[in-house]
């Protein structure tokens, strides 16, 4: 018997996922998916067509200000379409979020017992820091995942399987990791010895980081305990060698110019924007002069209008993302720069989301 | 057809009301409109798998077999799941997309997350 059975207990599904208890919770799931793809995804270009349309005929502000966004709200959130697909979208996170809850919480020990016996196997380590000071950001519900990120100890697997959910099949596979570790920038000279995933969650990109460069030590660090004690199972399950620590990113336990490419998925937008600044500092103290961040995030405000910063608003409101709008306003170009770092042109065809490259110049 | 055919003098039946198909609403709020129209919907197929699962279960039990044991332990092949599939998305289709019909949004492809 593997250590990684009780996680897999009914195999693997879409490749990579571990799966719910019983074909009944798999079946109600699949139903949460297909909903999300055709009344969420589905209807982004529509509606978002549709409010400009209703926001113009209402002679609002399109510039992504505050005011014009208050103002588009009180315009918007009028129209009973509106209302009902903020409803629905609710509604279908909090039904996927309680359907993969009560699903594993089924096999809940048995998950736990294997995490715990996966600690000492490789390949790969893991390593935790139970007495390291948590911020009080790390309490926010990104999402509305039950427990936060780090307050409950199956937090990587809801996370995992929240993933594949919440892309509608995009991640399957690990599709949406490998693609992105495909795209990450390396130095211009090539040599990649070292590569750091931060904010790593359930690890699918640290693995994908290590298949994209099998010769390189690949690193993925996460503040919450319970992503990384997952991110190893998953990684041990797939036999392939990476490292997992539990660590803050504003404060790295890493010698300077240490790594050759730094890689953050979707981090940002989850912290408040004086974390990000020490997070960026760091970033640029552990690479080595030459070395690469790739950043994929979301959009900054100049890049937006009032209805997509709007959008992003009601996401901060309705799905637990409450540092998206400050990050989206805080312009992070600009504090890639004062930080040190050069930007390099991304092309924006490649990535998920807005992708940023920042250089760690040879002279400083 | 010809003025002498008398079709201009009908012409005024495409304005009746009910000529043409609508979206008739009853509630100040429509999206009360769509919700009972969805609850019903939901009554139906609901009642639908009752009355099959009952059924199936009763012919499994009287053949002796342990499929039932079977049920939540396994999945169902390669082709029922890809037809499953299919229908499901169908089945969301034909009970929900009303709600978006106001802007057009009934007639949206399911996709998945923007890549």
């Amino acid at each position: 018997m593997s250590i990684s059975d009780p996680l897999y207990v009914r195999g693997k599904i879409a490749g990579v996922y571990p799966s719910l208890s019983s074909r009944r919770d798999e079946a109600y799931i699949e139903f949460v998916e297909d909903a999300r793809n055709a009344l969420l995804h589905g209807q982004q270009a529509p509606i978002a067509a549709y409010s400009r349309d209703l926001l113009k005929k209402a002679g609002a502000s399109m510039t992504p200000d505050k005011a014009s966004c208050d103002a588009a709200e009180k315009i918007l959130m009028q129209d009973p379409a509106l209302k009902t697909y903020y409803r629905v979208k609710r509604s279908l996170q909090e039904s996927f979020w309680n359907g993969i809850r009560s699903s594993f919480n089924m096999r809940r020990d048995a998950i736990l017992a294997a995490m715990d016996a996966a600690v000492t196997k490789g390949p790969g380590t893991v390593t935790l820091d139970p007495d390291m000071p948590m911020p009080e950001y790390s309490q926010a519900q990104i999402h509305l995942q039950p427990g936060a990120y780090a307050y409950e100890e199956l937090g990587g697997l809801f996370y995992d399987y929240g993933l594949k959910v919440f892309m509608g099949g995009a991640a399957d596979n690990d599709n949406l990791p490998k693609m992105v570790a495909r795209i990450v920038r390396v130095p211009a000279d090539g040599k990649v010895t070292r590569v750091l995933d931060l904010g790593c969650s359930a690890g699918a990109t640290t693995t994908a980081l290590k298949l994209a460069h099998p010769d390189a030590e690949v690193t993925g660090i996460d503040i919450a305990a319970p992503m990384v004690r997952y991110a190893h199972l998953r990684a041990v399950e797939q036999n392939i060698d990476v490292h997992f620590k539990q660590m803050n990113a504003e404060k790295m336990a890493f010698p300077d110019n240490h790594f050759d490419a730094v890689l953050s998925m979707l981090l940002f937008h989850e912290l408040p924007p004086e974390a990000s600044r020490r997070v960026l500092e760091e970033s640029f103290r552990v690479l080595r002069p030459g070395g690469a961040m790739t950043i994929l995030d979301f959009t900054s405000v100049d890049d937006r209008d009032v209805y997509n910063m709007w959008f992003a608003e009601m996401d901060s409101k309705d799905n637990g993302e409450p540092f998206l709008p400050p990050f989206v306003r805080s312009n992070i170009e600009k504090t890639i720069a004062a930080v040190g770092f050069k930007m390099e042109p991304f092309d924006p065809k490649n990535s998920l989301r807005t992708g940023r490259v920042c250089i760690k110049p040879l002279q400083q | 057809m010809s003025k002498k055919n008398g079709a201009d003098e009908l012409a005024y039946v495409r304005d009746l009301p009910g000529f043409k198909p609508n979206n008739p609403t009853y509630f100040e709020q429509e999206a009360i409109d769509h919700l009972i129209g969805i609850v019903l919907e939901l009554g139906g197929e609901l009642w639908t798998l009752r009355d099959r699962m009952a059924y199936m279960e009763e012919l499994l039990r009287d053949s002796g077999s342990k499929v039932l044991e079977k049920l939540d332990a396994g999945r169902p092949s390669d082709a029922l799941q890809a037809k499953l599939s299919a229908e499901r998305k169908e089945f969301i289709s034909r009970v929900y997309s009303r709600l978006y019909s106001r802007y057009g949004g009934d007639k949206a492809q399911h996709t998945t997350a923007p890549m």
